[in-house]
């Protein structure tokens, strides 16, 4: 009992911090704008200061256990004709932004696209528009997520979670996330509703849709008292921040299962420090959360069936031997045994031994295992 | 080789007969360019060569208009030039290889040949005489009718008639099977490329199907005309050379203790001291018997009333025969004596006989253009030949290695281009501005230089822009001011414009609005082909070819820097319009104010400074 009055107050908490948030933004939105009036009022070019984010000035910050921007920044002046064009493009989004916030409606990187359109700020593609978006974040040192800007690829999740809603139209209402088999696609509405209370204790993280899927059947959330997330792939930053929410206001620990491969290892890493493209943001890492597996040492501890590796995986497996963050401990060795072993295994291998030995046997064995560590 | 096997000459008529594809007469489309060219060029050549504005007009009629291509068709072509006498007419048309044009000169046709065998081509093909109107003296006009007796390479007259005429000019009608529709573009391509390089001359044309076109003379003064004149050292052969010494092949003898010693030896003189007089009164009895170095040298003591010790102390410089008079060097007194000579005698004709055996130096300095002394020492010195060696007593390998050096020897001064008609920069540059009104356009013409011993130059024009319609480099070849229309894939023209990396000059290669005009000038254009459509690439003309693009190209690349520039800061004036009041827009809704800042004045501004401002941006950037 104590510890639900507990939780309940982190959720006050959160409630009021998340308007703060939200305030917060458009006051440094405005503050942009104004400035950049007061500019145009002197007879003074407008500019903007943005966090440099090329790679010499991405730096690995091993207290926050993530990468982040160095004190380089570049100057956007609208007094340069090869920067008016780009400078106008990140105002504009400045104000799109604004406007997104005050109303709270959603888009996306390729709605942001197409409504530049209507104001005849031109972006030639989308990748010129998706770029200035990060400006603005890193501008703003927000996520995109905070000013209405979601990606486009949606992870999904399950288990016994109640939420509260809090965009438009469906302020209040709640969901509990076990009513549908299939899972819950992680949204604008998932990633902005209140955590409201959950029986779960634990978060698995799971790469794939298809082993997802098995684990909603083999009723693992209620096996062991967990919330399953589809990350898709490499977790969209959504999904991180849901993660990090799931971790801070509910305290449940987050474990990952990916395949056994360096890129399953990067994904789990990604989740716990963050990547270099965005290194410009904060609050996107889980530092606790566990790789569980697929472990390269467990391809031969549970005799995995297993495929080569190609040049690329090699390759990528000596670029992050240079990372700073595969320096030491588990990274570090199972990166050495992928390349020793030059083969991978899927977490589908695992049907070789009947389709629920993944959550029968190695599941249990490895999360007793990841206790320890 | 069977023993009863018949050697027969065959006249070259009936040579160019049996071998008439060789000459451009392979079929009916080709065959009625290849008459027009002749005809044409040839009446371009007379006016030249007669320093006449040339005024030329052309018609072609078909026969019978209504029958399908190939069909008969009358050709006529009518100059203003100097005509030809009635006497030379008939061999002048009726012969082949009859002409003015064998010389060391450049023209467009070399030897009159094409014409006549347009004329046979008429008569193999319709069996019809040719016509031929000449006014030479600007009296009297002699209409001819001709066949041509093709074994006998014999003019038959089938008619003749004479008419009091003022007008100068010849005229010249032939009947040929040919294919206006397939050959048309060509001809009317030809005709106009022929006025673009040809811009003091006016040429109409009035084709089958009734269109006139009609290029007026853009200037009305000529390029000065060329002369004949003597071989480069560049572009000499061992031949050559020895055709250059065939009258040379004596030479005065070395004076030396030796060689006096032989003279007292035939002429029976045992004394050490004589007197001029006694030498010569021996010489009188002994003449006959005398060797010719000898001779030679007792020739050269009776003009200079010397005795051996006189001879010893001098030097034969010169025996100019022009003058009858011998030069010579006095070591004694350290400077060039003269001493006549009396031509009756007959010590004259021995030396006159031999004197043609040159020195080294004095050939080279003769007989050669762009030689003067200090370059033939110089070049001697690079050959390691003595200056003062004889040419005549020269052996074969010396001869090579003579042909050799002069080739590669880099010292001599470039070919005289006087024995050329470049057209010149003036005149190429209105020729292109009057015909494109081009926005950009330079002309060159480098100096000249020369292939295998024939002197050429090469002249080069770009323009850029204005009326020019053709997007992509096109390409006007010209030689000898004959345009160069078939086979132009293989030109050496097109290789160069080909292998010139346009982006470093800045042009946008494949749809730029660019022409180049090519005229390449020799007494020996070195086409590929008998039908003179492509010149081959030799090295020579090459390099020359290149230099000449190369500096138009950079001339291009200035403009179009400049260009670059211009439309930089229209481009920069436009973006400051078009953005900085979004600009205002978005921050005065995003900062909460009402009304817009005033940011008009900037805009002002900076269209007003942005000429000056965009440079400066540009050069940064490049820098």
């Amino acid at each position: 009992m104590a510890k639900k009055q507990s939780k309940k107050e982190t959720k006050k908490q959160t409630k009021k911090e998340k308007i703060d948030k939200s305030k917060n933004l458009i006051s440094l939105l405005k503050k942009h704008g104004a400035q950049v009036y007061e500019d145009l009022e002197n007879g003074e070019f407008p500019k903007f200061s943005i966090p440099n984010r090329s790679i010499s000035n991405i730096i690995y910050d091993k207290k926050l256990r993530q990468y982040v921007l160095g004190t380089n920044t570049s100057l956007r002046s609208s007094r340069n004709s090869s920067q008016l064009r780009s400078f106008t493009q990140l105002l504009w989004l400045a104000f799109f932004a604004n406007k997104l916030t005050h109303e709270k409606k959603s888009s996306t990187l390729r709605d942001v696209y197409y409504s530049s359109q209507a104001f005849a700020v031109d972006f030639e593609d989308q990748g010129e528009s998706d770029n200035i978006i990060v400006d603005l974040e890193a501008v703003l040192s927000q996520p995109r997520e905070d000013f209405y800007v979601f990606p486009e690829e949606r992870s999904s999740i399950f288990g016994d979670l109640t939420i509260e809603y809090t965009i438009p139209g469906y302020e209040g209402k709640t969901q509990n996330l076990s009513s549908h088999p299939d899972g819950y696609a992680i949204g604008p509405s998932m990633t902005s509703a209140e955590l409201v209370d959950t029986s779960a204790e634990l978060v698995i993280a799971i790469e794939k849709g298809g082993l997802f899927t098995r684990f909603v059947e083999e009723q693992v959330d209620k096996k062991f008292k967990s919330i399953i997330i589809n990350t898709g792939g490499q977790a969209p930053r959504s999904t991180r921040t849901l993660l990090k929410r799931l971790h801070d206001e509910m305290g449940l620990p987050v474990v990952i299962l990916t395949d056994g491969d360096v890129y399953g290892e990067h994904i789990a890493m990604v989740i716990k420090s963050g990547s270099a493209n965005a290194a410009h943001l904060k609050g996107l890492t889980v530092p606790d959360a566990k790789w569980m597996g697929v472990w390269a040492t467990d391809i031969d501890k549970f005799k995995l069936p297993t495929i080569p590796m190609t040049e690329s995986d090699i390759k990528r497996c000596y670029d992050l031997l240079k990372d700073p963050r595969y320096q030491e401990g588990l990274w570090k060795r199972e990166l050495e045994v992928f390349i020793k072993i030059k083969r991978k295994a899927e977490l589908e291998a695992f049907s070789k031994y009947g389709l629920n030995n993944i959550t029968e046997k190695y599941l249990p064995k490895k999360l007793e295992e990841s206790k320890s560590f | 080789m069977s023993s009863n096997e018949q050697f027969n000459q065959i006249s070259p008529s009936e040579f160019f007969y049996r071998n008439r594809d060789l000459a451009g007469f392979s079929n009916p489309t080709r065959s009625l360019y290849t008459a027009v060219r002749e005809f044409v060029e040839n009446s371009l050549d007379a006016c030249d060569h007669s320093g006449i504005l040339p005024n030329i007009h052309m018609t072609i009629k078909a026969v019978d208009p209504e029958k399908p291509d190939p069909k008969q068709y009358i050709l006529t072509v009518k100059d203003n030039g100097p005509g030809i006498p009635s006497k030379h007419v008939p061999l002048a048309f009726g012969t082949v290889l009859y002409g003015s044009k064998f010389g060391l000169k450049q023209a467009r046709g070399m030897f009159g040949l094409g014409a006549t065998m347009a004329i046979l081509y008429g008569q193999i093909t319709t069996n019809k005489s040719v016509k031929v109107k000449s006014n030479a003296d600007g009296k009297t006009r002699f209409d001819f009718e001709m066949l041509l007796d093709i074994q006998k390479n014999k003019p038959v007259i089938v008619k003749k008639q004479e008419t009091p005429s003022s007008e100068k000019g010849l005229s010249v009608s032939i009947c040929l099977d040919g294919d206006y529709s397939k050959a048309g573009t060509k001809i009317r391509d030809y005709v106009y490329q022929t006025s673009l390089i040809t811009p003091y001359a006016t040429i109409s044309f009035d084709d089958p199907k009734g269109e006139k076109f009609h290029h007026k003379a853009i200037i009305r003064s000529m390029p000065p005309a060329p002369t004949i004149i003597a071989p480069h050292p560049y572009g000499i052969d061992v031949e050559t050379i020895r055709r250059m010494l065939v009258d040379t092949h004596y030479q005065i003898p070395n004076v030396d203790d030796k060689m006096i010693e032989k003279v007292r030896k035939e002429l029976g003189m045992s004394k050490k001291k004589f007197t001029y007089d006694e030498i010569m009164k021996k010489t009188e009895k002994k003449w006959k018997s005398l060797s010719r170095p000898v001779r030679v040298v007792i020739s050269l003591m009776s003009f200079l009333e010397a005795d051996f010790e006189k001879l010893q102390r001098i030097r034969i410089e010169d025996v100019d025969l022009r003058n009858n008079k011998l030069v010579y060097w006095d070591y004694s007194t350290s400077q060039t004596l003269v001493a006549e000579m009396d031509i009756e005698s007959h010590y004259y004709k021995q030396l006159a006989n031999t004197v043609q055996g040159e020195s080294l130096t004095h050939f080279l300095s003769k007989r050669f253009q762009r030689v003067g002394p200090t370059a033939a020492l110089e070049f001697c010195k690079f050959a390691k030949f003595k200056p003062e060696t004889r040419v005549g007593n020269m052996t074969d390998q010396e001869l090579v290695k003579l042909s050799d050096a002069l080739q590669t020897y880099e010292g001599f001064r470039s070919p005289d281009p006087t024995c050329l008609a470049p057209l010149g920069d003036g005149p190429l540059e209105k020729g292109i501005e009057r015909r494109f009104e081009p926005d950009f356009m330079a002309v060159v013409q480098r100096t000249a230089s020369a292939y295998s011993g024939f002197p050429f130059v090469i002249e080069m024009g770009i323009a850029y822009g204005g009326k020019i319609e053709t997007r992509g480099t096109t390409v006007y070849r010209f030689a000898n001011r004959i345009p160069l229309l078939y086979d132009e894939g293989s030109d050496v023209v097109l290789k160069v414009v080909k292998d010139t990396d346009w982006n470093r000059y800045k042009v946008k290669n494949d749809s730029a609005p660019m022409i180049i005009v090519s005229h390449i000038c020799s007494t020996r254009v070195p086409y590929k082909t008998v039908g003179k459509e492509n010149v081959a690439d030799r090295p020579e003309i090459e390099k020359e070819l290149r230099l000449a693009l190369q500096f138009l190209s950079r001339k291009l690349s200035g403009y179009m820097s400049k260009k670059g520039q211009a439309e930089m800061a229209k481009k920069r004036a436009n973006l400051y319009s078009k953005y900085l009041p979004l600009v205002a827009q978005f921050c005065t809704e995003l900062s909460g104010n009402k009304k817009e800042p005033n940011y008009k004045e900037m805009i002002k501004e900076e269209t007003a400074l942005n000429n000056s401002d965009g440079t400066l941006e540009e050069v940064k950037k490049n820098g």
